[in-house]
């Protein structure tokens, strides 16, 4: 039996609806199946009006056991560091958003929005948001750096946009089930468990990236993203291609570029011209490469991938 | 004369932060202000960015409807870069669109809406020992399958784009994938499973062929005594506890409706451009008008938005998108005179205010306006006429009755695939100005894009909240919710679920919060005193 509150703030509620594709546990098993009690939610909650003020307010007082505080979507601060361009139950949700996560046994960033900032943080920031503990990489975010919860752990950064339902359910399963000690968090805070990983770990387009096989265009049947059309698969840490999106696929496997959602500089580039589905290059080699490769071992690794590559490596490989 | 207040902060289960004002009399709405609370600034991070950066951006403006942003983003591009579309392309991007809007069904109907018919209100209601075995959050036996098997529909998705919500498969030239015969006959197996273990088990208890045979509401009668399954299912179910509550004696709102269209025909809009649209569309666009009872077409030339009582800076006037700057006031006091919500009051030049979402497009496919070939059904419009004009119950049929349609065009998509076609044909890159549209489940969405010297310089969206939930326009004209909520009975002023029926009724994409005030001061008064 386990409490759990789940707000949003600057948010598009993408996570929500991506809990909600969850199975084995479906939201509704972690209800009926491990005694998640869920407090309230905007999407779920019965509770309204006056019972749901008193009901933040009791788990702010401790009346009611926090166990777990979600959040999902930005902390707004505009303007002028009120919060009031997002307002919540009456007053700015950022003062919730305080209250809250001081009295929680686990406080848990759901998405890119709570853990960086996301997309309503990119440049210029019109709503001054920041994340629950980061605003971008820098940490800090809007609860600081030396925030920890009643369970003695900083946020737990669940990042992505969407994060998927099974990152969020397995923290909470985790946590129900009395393994809250075995969350291992990474310097970025999110649970090593998914996040040690890359994205490209488990792509079906990896024999296309080892013989350097580009996609040059969307549309094709056979080809690696990363070379000419901005995949950061090799770069970014998060367990898509283990564990598959709605149970069927990945962005990489249908053929979407990985645009890096689980670290915290998405969207790239801040979206600058020329930047979208597109590889930065300098002279020809990337200027991001795969995660602790230089640029002398790129080279080397990539024309000896072009002169062992196969003939059948040029040819569709996803065909009808 | 007794006036009774009432403040709800907030009422859940819309999407995002609604407050909404309400002035009661003799328990009865006379007055209604609503309110978008949060303002995140897309269309100010889109200036000065990629092209492209609409495609990324805009599907995260909404969780919900990232597919029908993603849609309008791409065609928006399409007619401002003047590509081609290969007939592949317009297949996936419909299918992606519809099976969005296929998960929405149950997920609303179930999660956001028909909760509150397990409201103690209705407990001496026939109906309410049933309603709540079905419909209790998590537990109703409706509302646990209904829920979990939402899920499966955006499986389709995830064939398509990788992963639902927030893929970016759909680009100007088409889309990113290439489908394999696998991903085609897998997708048509989650519908079938859709079909079987929902569509035709527990929302209508018949064959789908069955449903499709009524065409009016005398038809929908004769289904409904036909069998014990069919008045048993859940929109059987609805249909008749609707009634007996009473959902369809208020809550009409403005008579006026909109619908850009949606769904291009894959023959039909491979070189698309902004005029030829209207044309090339399987659903077709339209605005009709109850009270004339006349249908016309859609055009986005004929939109203006006016930000008088929206926290903006830019003038009284009505403006087309293309020529708004998107300048937000910087202090968003609530001034029920002034300024009181982020959303804009939008209104068609010539009919002026009008409701958005899935009522809106069945009223507007039953008009004989548009081509021959495009999609007619009449049945909703004869319930309207029949039942005395527009309620909330029947904009919940409207909604319910169009899942078997977008069921049977997913068929379609799947059905004319060519999967040795192409998918993709890759576009040259210019300025220009473009212009997408769709209907998201909730209603009318589109996007303008200027593009010059190779990036943004101006993005606009308007989302079907956008005309559901604006403020007063700039001639004091209420917004359509504003106008459903006057005239709503409430019967306990603790617990007002019938502001919940109505603004749940639009799925509005805001998170809802009812503050009543004194109608003869304007002061608000104490949570839940009665005066």
């Amino acid at each position: 039996m386990a409490n759990l509150l789940w707000l949003q703030g600057g948010a598009c509620s993408g996570n929500t609806m991506s809990f909600l594709n969850a199975e084995e546990p479906s939201a509704c098993d972690l209800v009926t199946d491990f005694g998640i009690n869920i407090l309230w939610h905007p999407s779920l909650g019965v509770e309204l009006g006056d019972n749901l003020q008193k009901l933040l307010r009791d788990c702010v007082s401790g009346a009611i056991a926090l166990d777990i505080f979600v959040f999902e979507g930005t902390v707004v601060n505009a303007p002028n560091g009120t919060g009031e361009w997002n307002r919540f139950a009456g007053r700015p949700m950022k003062q919730w958003v305080k209250e809250l996560s001081a009295a929680a046994g686990y406080t848990v960033a759901i998405g890119d929005c709570a853990t960086w900032g996301g997309i309503p943080a990119t440049a210029p920031n019109p709503s001054d948001s920041q994340g629950l503990q980061f605003l971008k990489r820098a940490q800090g975010g809007f609860l600081g750096a030396g925030y920890k919860s009643k369970a003695g752990l900083p946020v737990i950064n669940v990042p992505g946009c969407p994060a998927h339902p099974d990152w969020i359910s397995q923290i909470v399963v985790a946590v129900a089930t009395g393994r809250g000690g075995d969350l291992a968090l990474d310097d970025l805070q999110r649970p090593k468990t998914f996040f040690q990983s890359f994205t490209q770990t488990g792509c079906t387009r990896n024999m296309h990236f080892a013989y350097k096989v580009s996609a040059t265009e969307f549309g094709q049947r056979k080809g690696c993203l990363f070379y000419d059309l901005g995949c950061r698969g090799p770069m970014t840490h998060s367990p898509c291609n283990r564990i598959l999106w709605n149970r069927q696929s990945s962005k990489t496997r249908a053929g979407m570029p990985c645009m890096g959602c689980t670290e915290p500089e998405f969207p790239f580039f801040d979206l600058a011209p020329g930047t979208v589905f597109k590889t930065q290059t300098v002279m020809g080699v990337p200027k991001d490469l795969p995660k602790g490769v230089d640029k002398k071992g790129y080279i080397a690794l990539t024309g000896a991938a072009k002169n062992a590559a196969p003939k059948w490596a040029e040819e569709d490989l996803f065909v009808v | 004369m007794a006036v009774q207040t009432l403040d709800i902060s907030p009422v859940g289960r819309v999407e995002g932060d609604l407050d909404v004002r309400v002035d009661i009399e003799n328990g009865v709405v006379t007055n209604a202000w609503t309110q978008a609370e949060l303002f995140r600034g897309f269309e100010i991070i889109l200036r000065d960015k990629d092209p492209q950066a609409g495609l990324v951006v805009t599907p995260r403006a909404c969780g919900i409807c990232g597919a029908s942003h993603l849609t309008c983003a791409a065609w928006a591009l399409d007619t401002a870069w003047q590509t081609e579309v290969p007939r592949n392309a317009i297949l996936a991007r419909n299918l992606g669109q519809l099976v969005e809007s296929i998960q929405s069904q149950p997920r609303y109907f179930y999660g956001l809406y028909a909760i509150d018919l397990t409201n103690k209100k209705y407990r001496n209601s026939p109906f309410y020992e049933e309603a709540v075995k079905r419909f209790a959050p998590f537990t109703g036996s409706s509302y646990e399958a209904g829920v979990t098997i939402s899920g499966k529909p955006v499986e389709i998705y995830a064939l398509l784009g990788g992963q639902w919500p927030h893929s970016s498969y759909m680009v100007p030239g088409g889309v990113m994938c290439a489908p394999t015969l696998t991903d085609i006959t897998r997708a048509w197996s989650l519908l079938e499973y859709f079909k079987k273990n929902w569509l035709e088990s527990i929302w209508l208890g018949c064959s789908l062929e069955r449903y499709e045979q009524i065409k009016t509401y005398d038809d929908f009668m004769v289904w409904l005594d036909e069998r014990p399954e069919h008045a048993n299912s859940d929109l059987g179910f609805y249909w008749r506890m609707g009634l007996d509550v009473g959902l369809h004696q208020y809550g009409g709102g403005v008579g006026k409706y909109v619908s850009w269209g949606y769904l291009p025909h894959e023959d039909k809009y491979q070189k698309p451009t902004i005029d030829s649209r209207n044309a090339a569309l399987i659903m077709k666009s339209g605005v009709y008008d109850g009270a004339t009872d006349t249908h016309v077409l859609m055009d986005q030339k004929f939109l203006r938005e006016n930000t008088t009582h929206a926290w903006y800076d830019e003038g009284g006037a009505d403006v087309h998108p293309f020529d708004r700057t998107t300048r937000p006031v910087q202090k968003n006091d609530i001034d029920h005179a002034g300024k009181y919500s982020w959303a804009t009051s939008v209104r068609h030049t010539d009919v002026g205010r009008l409701e958005a979402g899935p009522f809106a497009r069945q009223l507007i496919a039953g008009g004989r306006h548009g081509e021959s070939w495009q999609h007619y059904d009449g049945l909703v419009l004869d319930m309207y006429k029949k039942m005395g004009g527009p309620n909330l119950h029947l904009r919940q049929i409207a909604r319910m009755h169009e899942t078997i349609k977008l069921y049977r065009q997913a068929e379609h998509c799947l059905r004319e695939f060519r999967l040795n076609d192409p998918w993709y044909i890759k576009p040259k890159e210019r300025d220009g100005r473009g212009w997408g549209a769709t209907e998201a489940i909730r209603g009318a969405l589109c996007h303008w894009i200027d593009v010059q010297n190779g990036k943004i310089k101006n993005y606009q969206i308007i989302a079907p909240t956008t005309w559901n939930v604006g403020p007063r326009d700039g001639a004091q004209a209420r917004g359509p919710i504003e106008e459903a909520l006057v005239g709503t009975p409430i019967a306990d002023t603790s617990d007002p679920v019938e502001v919940g029926h109505v603004a749940r009724s639009f799925d509005s994409c805001l998170v809802c919060t009812v503050h009543a005030h004194d109608r003869k001061t304007g002061k608000e008064l104490a949570r839940f005193r009665t005066a």
